[in-house]
């Protein structure tokens, strides 16, 4: 092999590198997953906090929902509904989540907290 | 230096550079979500696209076909609401046995599909259920077990024979005084059909639809794959027992886990056999996978209803149409045509039948 060779297939190499990663960039990271997972909340379709859902977060808050005042709690990478004021109470039984897909829903308040990140599903149909 | 090696290198950069920018499009640059509560549960829209104001524009009109059709549909007045202003449904209900009533095209598109799979079925369905819900009280806060008396009573009032539909004049009409439209069955999935045709109005190709667990899907996902829906276990949270692999489909399940109650020691759910007027018992849940929503609201309640052999037999009688059912003993089964698209994962307590 003379100098060239290995130049050409250094070079080779490098740009074969180089395309794999870009094209790994464009077709297999879904948006977001380079991002860490958070905790959305919506109240009423309106984003009204984000929580990255590290392992040493650990907070509780308060939102306003259609019916009431709701509580939620992050605790070491999970969340939760804690308290709520709905009649059915269904929100506070479907208890932590904290894969990327999962979610709280509470339909009388109109409250949403979902985790974003790559899940490996799209939906579930229920 | 090789004399060749210069240009070679050259053109293979070339050739990939090429190949990217050919391919780079396929992934679209922007993604827009919105998580709207109507029809008494969350909506969910994704759409992906090149341009994000045409993204964000779809989805609010989107939004607010669904909401049109909702209104039309509904068949609660809403407190406060003069009757003139009360939905095509009410007023249909209001006038029955006095006088057919001038309706949305909409509303009589619904009802003449229910109509006509209500037939189909041989009364496994049936549009006119209202009174029977009524008497469960499956509509409201507290459900409960009727009288069987009156059980008998409200199904003289169950029977779509006695709905008139009139094209040319764009009415409907109840022959008895006391029978009530429903359209719990229908109007979810038609509404997240035309919504999904106001995205494919505004040139979106990629798109997720997701109803309170109707699904709708257009196109691909960001992997450039088939999107994967799994299908909920309906005896477990937060676990599924199949995934499935669709494009440009739709997946709408009809199960016995949702608005129950318990009464003597019995479960009770609200998906009643119009021919009976107690709950359908054969399944668990059942999916169903067509491309139209519409179609899959209405045809997941119907399967449900049926037994597994006669859903099973009438699915593979409908080009177009695939079912997985869970039926009351655990049994999994699907059609054949889903062999390839979809991935069982039965859990403890199942028994997957691959016929």
């Amino acid at each position: 092999m003379t100098r060239g060779d290995k130049f050409l297939l250094a070079a080779l190499v490098c740009f074969s590198l180089l395309s794999a990663g870009v094209l790994w960039g464009r077709f297999f990271l879904p948006a977001g997953e380079t991002k860490e997972l958070q905790a959305v909340v919506t109240v009423r379709g309106e984003v009204v906090r984000s929580i990255p859902l590290s392992t040493d977060a650990k907070s509780s808050f308060v939102v306003e929902g259609r019916i009431g005042p709701s509580t939620i709690e992050v605790d070491g990478g999970r969340v939760r509904m804690l308290e709520a004021d709905c009649a059915g109470g269904i929100c506070l039984k479907q208890g932590w989540i904290a894969r990327p897909g999962q979610s709280v829903v509470c339909i009388p308040g109109e409250i949403l907290i979902r985790i974003e990140g790559a899940a490996p599903l799209d939906a579930v149909t229920r | 230096m090789n004399g060749r090696a210069v240009p070679i290198a050259c053109a293979l950069a070339l050739f990939a550079l090429g190949a990217l920018y050919w391919l780079g499009p396929l992934k679209p640059a922007s993604e827009y979500r919105s998580d709207q509560f109507l029809m008494d549960t969350l909506v969910s829209i994704k759409v992906y696209g090149d341009d994000p104001e045409n993204l964000k524009a779809a989805v609010h009109k989107a939004y607010a076909e669904m909401r049109r059709i909702s209104d039309l549909a509904d068949a609660f007045p809403k407190p406060g609401t003069a009757e003139a202003k009360a939905s095509d449904v009410c007023r249909i209900n209001a006038q029955a046995g006095k006088a057919p009533v001038r309706v949305d095209d909409d509303i009589l598109a619904m009802l003449a599909t229910a109509q006509k799979y209500g037939a189909l079925s041989e009364g496994a369905f049936d549009v006119t259920v209202g009174p029977l819900m009524d008497l469960w009280g499956f509509g409201g806060e507290n459900p409960r077990l009727p009288a069987a008396g009156r059980v008998k009573a409200a199904l003289a009032l169950v029977g779509s024979k006695d709905l008139v539909l009139n094209q040319q004049d764009h009415t409907a009409f109840l022959r008895k005084p006391g029978m009530k439209i429903d359209l719990g069955a229908v109007a979810k999935g038609y509404a997240t059909e035309k919504a999904l045709q106001v995205l494919k109005d505004h040139g979106i190709e990629k798109a997720l639809i997701d109803a309170g667990g109707n699904i709708r899907v257009l196109g691909r996902n960001t992997r450039s794959a088939p999107w994967k829906i799994g299908i909920k276990d309906p005896r477990k949270s937060d676990a599924i027992v199949a995934v499935l692999q669709l494009e440009d489909a739709s997946a709408v399940t009809s199960a016995d886990y949702y608005r129950g109650f318990e009464a003597g020691g019995k479960r009770y759910h609200h998906i009643l056999d119009p021919r009976t007027g107690y709950p359908a018992g054969h399944h668990m849940s059942v999916t169903v996978v067509t491309r139209d929503a519409g179609l899959a609201d209405i045809l997941s309640t119907i399967f449900f209803v049926l037994t597994p052999e006669k859903a099973l037999e009438l699915a593979d009688d409908m080009p177009g149409v695939e079912l997985i059912l869970i039926s009351a003993d655990g049994r999994i089964r699907h059609t054949r045509e889903l062999r390839g698209k979809i991935q069982v994962q039965p859990g403890a307590g199942y028994h997957y039948d691959q016929g």
